[in-house]
């Protein structure tokens, strides 16, 4: 349908519809989406899994096979099994007027890396030691300033302002 | 070797599928795009390893819709996948942050690759209904009629895909495209409602008009015409 004849891609999956995939009747051609519709993301999974095992979040209409497509085609990733499930998202938090405030649900799928490759979901936030920069190096030294000012008396001994004499 | 963010501003280029390589004639008259493929597979759904754990990570614009019309098919279905790995990157990001009670470097690059993607679509869709125009003449992809409902309404009725005819679909027919007549009250007062409001909005112009016109009759248009 769209542009079959110039962009001869293969597909690597379906896609989300409103209206829901077009029909299939015996000797149709074989349907073809070309941009697909389907984001993923990968998350750190809760409990521990498998070395070779990958945890994703996948959209409702997404099946295990379309997502064995997806990560061949698109991000030529050896997948040897995908199982999933369907997490229900709670309904039972409730806002300021008692109404009950819907977390959507999601769709969690478990991939393993065929060839016995492995994968561990990496640190993204590592703590990182900043050298003063050329930016912030006349901030930090006000600051540096603002905190000896505001330094107690050290004759006190460690005890607070607020104390009498 | 990461693929580079490839945001409008940044630098554009591709390398051809090796594998699979479709047959074009027609490529010396293109100019030839290049870029390295990353193969590295699951390390795409994250970021360069440099930018772990900055606060900001720099970005361009996105994606117009007029830069969009100046692209081939192929660079638009190449943009879109490459546009799709850096969504779900930043999703998983997201979700790492979220569950990580952390804030997400530059949120708004997600925005912006969300506002790219819609763009690309509406020119695919544009490119679609120019070539079915010309082909057909069909000026909707999904056929349709307009027809009154049960409630006396006119509405654009969409059709649906069935393998049988409509004569022998039972859910279809069961369907009412007509309005009984005691509806006829009903519609005719949702039309005096309708033309009450019309009749509201056009009273509220024309005062308005009338003050603006007491008030600086030296604006006037009328008066404008009249010098000239």
């Amino acid at each position: 349908m769209e542009f079959s004849h110039i962009a001869p891609l293969p597909s690597a999956g379906g896609c989300r519809l409103d209206i829901g995939y077009p029909l299939y009747q015996l000797g149709n051609p074989q349907l073809r989406v070309f941009r697909t519709n389907f984001f993923i993301q990968m998350v750190r999974p809760g409990t521990v899994q498998p070395e070779d095992t990958v945890q994703f979040r996948i959209p409702m209409e997404m099946t295990r096979v379309d997502l064995r497509n997806y990560l061949e085609r698109i991000y030529s990733v050896p997948v040897a099994a995908v199982r999933t499930r369907v997490q229900h998202g709670s309904n039972r938090k409730r806002d300021h007027r008692n109404v009950r405030v819907k977390k959507p649900d999601y769709k969690v799928a478990y991939v393993q890396l065929a060839h016995g490759q492995t994968f561990t979901f990496p640190d993204l936030f590592p703590e990182k030691k900043r050298s003063p920069s050329g930016e912030d190096s006349v901030q930090e030294e006000l600051l540096e300033e603002q905190r000896k000012r505001q330094s107690r008396d050290p004759r006190r001994g460690g005890v607070p302002e607020w104390f009498g004499l | 070797m990461f693929p580079k963010r490839l945001f409008s501003n940044a630098g554009f280029s591709f390398n051809l599928v090796p594998k699979n390589k479709p047959s074009v004639t027609s490529l010396h008259q293109c100019r030839v795009l290049h870029t390295t493929l990353s193969r590295k597979g699951l390390e795409e759904f994250f970021d360069d390893p440099k930018n772990w754990g900055e606060e900001k990570v720099k970005s361009g614009a996105a994606w117009t819709c007029q830069q969009l019309r100046n692209k081939s098919n192929e660079d638009l279905h190449k943009l879109w996948y490459v546009l799709l790995k850096e969504r779900n990157m930043l999703l998983t990001l997201e979700q790492e942050a979220k569950r990580q009670i952390l804030p997400m470097p530059s949120p708004e690059r997600l925005e912006k690759v969300i506002e790219s993607m819609d763009a690309l679509d509406k020119v695919v869709q544009e490119r679609e209904d120019a070539i079915r125009l010309l082909q057909t003449g069909q000026e909707k992809a999904r056929p349709g009629a307009w027809r009154k409902d049960i409630f006396g309404r006119i509405i654009w009725h969409k059709f649906k895909q069935w393998p049988i005819p409509w004569y022998l679909n039972k859910r279809y027919n069961r369907k009412r495209f007509f309005a009984m007549p005691y509806v006829e009250r009903f519609d005719r007062l949702r039309r005096e409602k309708q033309a009450r409001i019309q009749t509201r909005k056009k009273s509220l112009e024309k005062k308005k008009a009338k003050y603006l016109q007491e008030k600086f009759p030296h604006l006037s248009e009328a008066q404008k015409s009249s010098l000239v």
